[in-house]
């Protein structure tokens, strides 16, 4: 029982991680029809900045302020400077243009950071026992940091005019065009979200999985994954599809074999695309961002 | 008889002119200091496949540095038998596809006299029947021993992982544990590991009572950790690379396992002290000499090379001290170029050299290389090691 329940709670905490950084896939995607898969990269970025911002003596407030900003501009710039330029952008289009700058990104970060690995500080150090779970108290941050930014982005899309106009040019594009609301300021917008989240997620996983220069790619792809399970539409599908397949992933590697956990990701992707191609946590009808 | 003598009458002094000829043409080109090299002329040609960028990044950044520095001194000090060294760098992004066709090139757009790499199993063995049916020298720094096994063409500077695991079982024998958990790398390091294991412990009536797999690129190892804590066997063995194996280390204290603890010689560098902190106390590796130079006897026939290699790695690059990597590396150009220095750049001589090369003290160990053996290190040149107060220390027995 006390493995079980070991084994759950490892899954949700990492599952919370894939679930945020899922949030960033479906905030560009519902707005611009783009897939970003430079989106794991933001939150390698951001662990790195922080570790370099706070070895070189900043507190850990700032350093984490600091390395917010840095990915925040790196996502704007990426918009206007890649999918910007391109008109007509399909989604096929995007995945090649965000993979080039995916690529990109990893040298920079390469050359930048070294090959090595290292850690954030945890926000509090240290851990607790409940009933023999051996629970991180950052697994407890990474909980509460992405339940509430998960509300915070949800009521930001339903009740802020600019998050309604963000939906506007997700449901009706061209109606919210003849509104005369911006798709280009709306995209550049989705894109300041997905910097965001995924820096949030890069500095909460880095004191507990570290961060280095290719650690974007496998977070980014289960994330990926995550998102798809809930419709690649919905921010509270895109959390619940990331807890859900790492709670899998976790009872996969604890009570099958180790050796299958990073296939449950693909596993469950093929299961979605082929049994509904709306994903699993919507009901249907239009974009529910 | 006579129309073959003939043939070689006409024949032999056309070769003489055109090799004349050739050797002229070239010498121009080249830095005109006599040449004692039996064969060929010009640069030497060395050719490196290293995982400088993907999984194998923390091996083959360190391995490139170390090859970059010795061709430099090596041209600093006038060549080889007055022949410059010209070191081509192949990156092979990790991948056994782009190592074979980085060694490809080499052997046929180069013309390398010789190649070493890859820095990890995979793509070493994605290069081993591409080196042999080229009939091309080539010194592998990654550990696995199916590499070498049977090659005629192929050598490699590490302990191959047999001979740790030797070493390890044959410890854990001493100190009469009797049950054994396994968690291993699911990519090429960990392949064979557990079979392996089995085949030595079984004779000695110990038995593997669980196995664990993680990926190299793994982040969470509360599952694994869990199974080999159910299974509670008297020691655990992680077999992995950083930043996995710290990560795996973390959770196996956090965890509450609290047998003893080996890994691999994967982790034979700083930064799984760095990675893994405070977990890593009293952990248990069988590691190459380099990281414990300081506290080794002053007789050790390997003290020597290794300090005059820290020192030289340090000077180079801003004091940053050199990894294991760094070493086998160091290993694979001298034992190339000490062949080279010898024979020159014919490939055939050059492998015999290699095969037969004897008492060279390297910073990994003494090579003694034999047909049957292209590794030629001993289970005595493996340290036993543990961690106290952040650093290595030599483990005792």
């Amino acid at each position: 029982m006390t493995d079980l329940l070991q084994l759950l709670f490892a899954g949700i905490s990492q599952g919370a991680l894939y679930g945020l950084l899922a949030i960033g896939f479906v905030a560009v995607f519902t707005v611009s029809g783009v897939i970003n898969l430079a989106q794991g990269e933001f939150a390698a970025l951001a662990g790195l900045v922080a570790i370099s911002a706070s070895a070189s003596g900043l507190p850990l407030v700032v350093a984490v302020a600091l390395s917010l900003l840095v990915v925040l501009a790196v996502s704007l710039t990426m918009e206007r400077l890649t999918v910007r330029q391109v008109p007509g952008l399909t989604t096929l289009q995007s995945i090649i243009l965000t993979l080039g700058v995916s690529t990109a990104l990893k040298a920079v970060m390469l050359i930048g950071w070294g090959p090595d690995a290292a850690g954030l500080a945890p926000i509090t150090a240290g851990t607790i026992e409940v009933a023999g779970v051996s629970i991180r108290s950052q697994e407890l941050w990474i909980l509460g940091i992405a339940v509430a930014l998960t509300l915070l982005i949800q009521w930001f899309y339903q009740s802020t005019a600019v998050g309604q106009s963000l939906r506007a040019c997700a449901d009706q594009p061209i109606a919210a065009r003849l509104v005369g609301i911006s798709r280009s300021r709306a995209t550049l917008l989705s894109f300041a979200i997905a910097g965001l989240v995924g820096a949030v997620v890069g500095v909460l996983a880095s004191p507990i999985s570290l961060s280095a220069w290719d650690s974007g790619l496998t977070l980014g792809l289960k994330a990926f994954v995550a998102a798809t399970l809930g419709g690649l539409v919905s921010v509270r599908g895109a959390l619940l599809g990331g807890v859900v397949l790492g709670v899998l992933e976790s009872l996969t590697a604890g009570y099958l074999d180790s050796g299958f956990r990073d296939a449950v990701a693909f596993l469950l992707l093929i299961l979605v695309l082929g049994i509904r191609a709306r994903g699993g946590f919507t009901v249907a009808g239009g974009a529910r961002v | 008889m006579r129309n073959l003598r003939a043939t070689a009458m006409t024949f032999l002094p056309a070769a003489v002119t055109a090799l004349l000829l050739t050797s002229c043409a070239e010498s121009t080109g080249a830095s005109g200091q006599s040449s004692q090299a039996p064969a060929g002329d010009g640069p030497i040609r060395i050719g490196a496949v290293l995982d400088i960028t993907g999984a194998g990044a923390a091996l083959g950044v360190a391995e490139r540095k170390t090859l970059e520095m010795l061709a430099e001194e090596t041209n600093a000090d006038g060549g080889i038998n007055g022949r410059e060294v010209e070191l081509i760098v192949e990156d092979n992004q990790s991948t056994e596809a782009a190592a074979a066709t980085a060694i490809t090139k080499l052997i046929n757009e180069d013309n390398v006299d010789i190649v070493i790499g890859a820095s990890r199993t995979g793509p070493s063995l994605a290069m081993r029947p591409i080196a042999e049916s080229a009939q091309v020298p080539m010194i592998s720094l990654a550990a696995n021993a199916d590499i070498i096994d049977g090659s005629e063409w192929v050598f490699k500077t590490t302990h191959s992982d047999r001979l740790v695991l030797e070493r390890m079982v044959e410890e854990i024998d001493a100190r009469g544990w009797e049950t054994i958990g396994l968690a291993l790398d699911a990519s090429g390091f960990g392949e064979g590991v557990e079979a392996y294991i089995q085949e030595l412990a079984a004779p000695r009536g110990i038995e593997v009572v669980a196995s664990e797999k993680f990926a190299p690129d793994a982040t969470d190892f509360t599952a694994q950790m869990v199974n080999l804590r159910q299974a509670g066997a008297d020691v655990n063995i992680i077999w992995g690379i950083p930043p996995a194996a710290a990560l795996a280390q973390q959770a196996y204290r956090r965890l509450g396992l609290e047998a003893p603890v080996m890994h691999s010689f994967g982790i034979g560098s700083q930064v799984f002290l760095d990675t893994a902190g405070p977990s890593a106390e009293g952990v248990l590796a069988a590691l190459p000499k380099l990281l414990v130079v300081e506290q080794l006897p002053e007789d050790d026939p390997s003290k020597e090379v290794i300090m005059e290699f820290i020192a030289q790695y340090s000077a180079a690059y801003d004091g940053e001290k050199p990894n294991n990597f760094a070493g086998i590396a160091f290993d694979a150009y001298k034992i190339a170029t000490a062949g080279l220095e010898e024979v020159g750049t014919d490939k055939a001589a050059l492998r015999d050299y290699i095969e037969n090369v004897e008492g060279l003290h390297g910073v990994n160990g003494t090579f003694n290389i034999t047909p049957q053996d292209h590794a030629g290190l001993a289970k005595e040149d493996l340290q036993l090691v543990t961690v106290e107060g952040g650093t290595w220390k030599l483990a005792e027995g």
